[in-house]
């Protein structure tokens, strides 16, 4: 349960996090169809917008990245997906989620959705493991 | 049967896209040359969606001069880029080639 104080930061560090909009929306009463087209644009379509280089980091892919990746793989092979989902589903995940994630962040949070989404589990019990395994690394074993 | 051929001109359509797709807006409207035949696939389109009756493509790898995409490209005129897009997409190639 978290104290006050823990909700206040959490929910600063959330509005922090929000992307820096050069023209702030709020559910505005009518839109360009310029405007439209630029909302629509798919997320990960980025070649041609402005940006400056980042630095390239040679890195080996950890274990969770590598089980993550294996995990999508067989969900694929099982037929409960395909690699266009996932991709459609990162996309959805909108801006703030889709470049805030560590890349296999990315792949095994669209996962989890997409089983919600299908009915395999329910949302409930995957925040039910995710609390009991974190009872047990707390607990230290 | 495939449509283009090795060495055709085409030029990507400038069609609405929604939701979900994988033709980059920079190469909508722009010509370029078909360079090799991919496999026939589900389009992206109908993929994303796992629908049961998903259309099949073939597709094409695209190569465009980098100069025809980019606005003020200020490399070498050789430089080109290539991609990959579904037949659907494509249309034959109606201005005169340069």
């Amino acid at each position: 349960m978290p104290s006050p104080s823990d909700l206040d930061a959490l929910q600063r560090q959330v509005r922090r996090l929000a992307p820096e909009p050069a023209a702030r929306l709020d559910s505005p009463y009518w839109i360009s169809n310029e405007l439209y087209a630029a909302l629509r644009h798919v997320l990960h379509d980025v070649g041609g917008q402005p940006d400056a280089p980042v630095a390239y980091e040679d890195k080996e892919e950890a274990d969770w990245e590598l089980r993550t990746y294996v995990l999508c793989e067989v969900l694929a092979w099982r037929g409960v997906w395909n690699a266009e989902m996932r991709r459609r589903a990162e996309n959805d995940l909108g801006e703030t989620l889709y470049l805030g994630l560590p890349y296999y962040a990315r792949w095994i949070t669209v996962a989890a959705k997409m089983l919600v989404d299908k009915g395999l589990i329910s949302v409930s019990e995957l925040a039910d493991r995710i609390d009991d395994v974190r009872a047990r690394m707390e607990a230290g074993s | 049967v495939r449509r283009f051929e090795i060495g055709d001109r085409v030029t990507v359509r400038e069609a609405t896209t929604l939701f979900h797709h994988r033709t980059q807006a920079y190469t909508r409207g722009r010509t370029g040359v078909v360079v090799e035949h991919r496999p026939e696939w589900l389009i992206p389109e109908d993929e994303a969606w796992q629908r049961e009756d998903g259309r099949v493509e073939p597709f094409y790898v695209v190569r465009f001069r980098q100069r025809d995409l980019w606005p003020g490209y200020t490399g070498l005129e050789l430089d080109t880029l290539e991609t990959e897009v579904a037949e659907g997409w494509l249309v034959p190639a109606t201005e005169v080639a340069q």
